[in-house]
């Protein structure tokens, strides 16, 4: 567990960020060209095939972002550290997404090719049904009234709501499906022409890429969330930003004591403006702690 | 090139959700971070020091 938050630590670095970035922006226009232009259509769908090369990644990116969102959930459950409760919140967003896209990308495939835009056919329904339990996720972190509380029952859910991924995957094998079988991850080795395969790698690679960037910036924004949602009472006190009039001395540091000094109590609660020197007219004391 | 209208709207699709939640955790940084300098006085990047 400790190792896995640590290497979700190094890659939210800046340069990681960076790296991933354009590794990704690389990978995509790797595959948008070769997935359109390089490799042959296939012998029985035609051109619509090609929808193959984004349609299967971004569904194995949902998957991927709910596994971590399970890892992450138990994560917190079992050591009660925000910081897992954080991924998994960024994780179930980023994986919402990813979902829904499947969903749309595989509509999209199956108006020419099944000649509907959607069936209740168990793959489709049980993704639906996956779609529901992470957005339902997400209304219930809007919805708890604490942190504490918000993680714990987020966390639940989290673990739950993962059952689903594995009756996705195995619906077309255990129900009879329009959907077709698996072609990679299956026993044996993959039915597939091996230019399609390649290009499938590629996108297999740049979407997992895709995903950890965007893992990358939605932690650092939970972050910086999370900082601006704390009381501001238990924020560092501000510092005074504009000029100090002319004619106001500046204070003296706390070990020489002033008569003015002296009268200054000494412990100010952190974010609220100390008083002003006796000499300081009151509009200048209240605008130098803004 | 047969169906390239689902084609051409799937990549599409894809590519334009990517680029949008990118922008929106942009804002949302932007969001926030002027919040946090707002509150606490610091700039950006700001660090304590050792």
């Amino acid at each position: 567990m400790r190792h896995l938050y640590r290497a979700l630590t190094v890659l939210g670095s800046y340069r990681a960020q960076r790296v991933m970035g354009v590794a990704t922006l690389a990978g995509l226009a790797a595959t948008v060209v070769i997935g359109l232009f390089v490799v042959p259509p296939d012998a029985t769908q035609g051109d619509v095939q090609r929808l193959m090369y984004i349609h299967v990644p971004v569904a194995w990116v949902t998957f991927l972002a709910f596994g971590v969102v399970f890892i992450a959930s138990a994560g917190y459950l079992k050591t009660g550290r925000i910081q897992w409760d954080r991924v998994a919140a960024a994780s179930a967003e980023i994986g919402v997404q990813f979902c829904a896209l499947t969903i749309v990308l595989g509509s999209l495939w199956g108006r020419p090719v099944w000649g509907t835009w959607w069936t209740w056919d168990p793959r489709l329904t049980t993704t639906a049904v996956l779609l529901l339990i992470y957005v339902g996720y997400l209304s219930l972190r809007k919805v708890a009234d604490s942190p504490a509380r918000r993680a714990k029952w987020a966390a639940v859910v989290g673990v739950i709501g993962f059952i689903d991924v594995p009756i996705v995957h195995e619906s077309v094998v255990w129900w009879r499906s329009l959907h077709q079988q698996a072609t990679v991850l299956r026993l044996g080795a993959p039915t597939i022409a091996g230019s399609m395969l390649a290009t499938l790698l590629l996108a297999f690679v740049t979407f997992t890429l895709a995903y950890g960037y965007l893992m990358a910036v939605r932690l650092r924004v939970g972050r910086l969330e999370d900082r601006s949602t704390v009381p501001v009472s238990s924020l560092p006190a501000p510092r005074a930003r504009r000029p100090r009039p002319v004619g106001i001395p500046a204070p003296a540091p706390a070990d020489i004591p002033t008569s003015a000094s002296a009268e200054m109590p000494t412990s100010v609660p952190a974010g609220q403006p100390g008083p002003a020197p006796a000499d300081m007219p009151a509009s200048v004391a209240s605008d130098s702690h803004a | 090139m047969r169906d390239a209208g689902y084609v051409a709207a799937g990549y599409t699709l894809t590519l334009a959700t990517l680029a949008g939640y990118r922008w929106h955790l942009a804002v949302r940084t932007r969001r926030a971070r002027r919040y946090v300098t707002a509150v606490t006085g610091r700039a950006r990047g700001w660090r304590r020091r050792p």
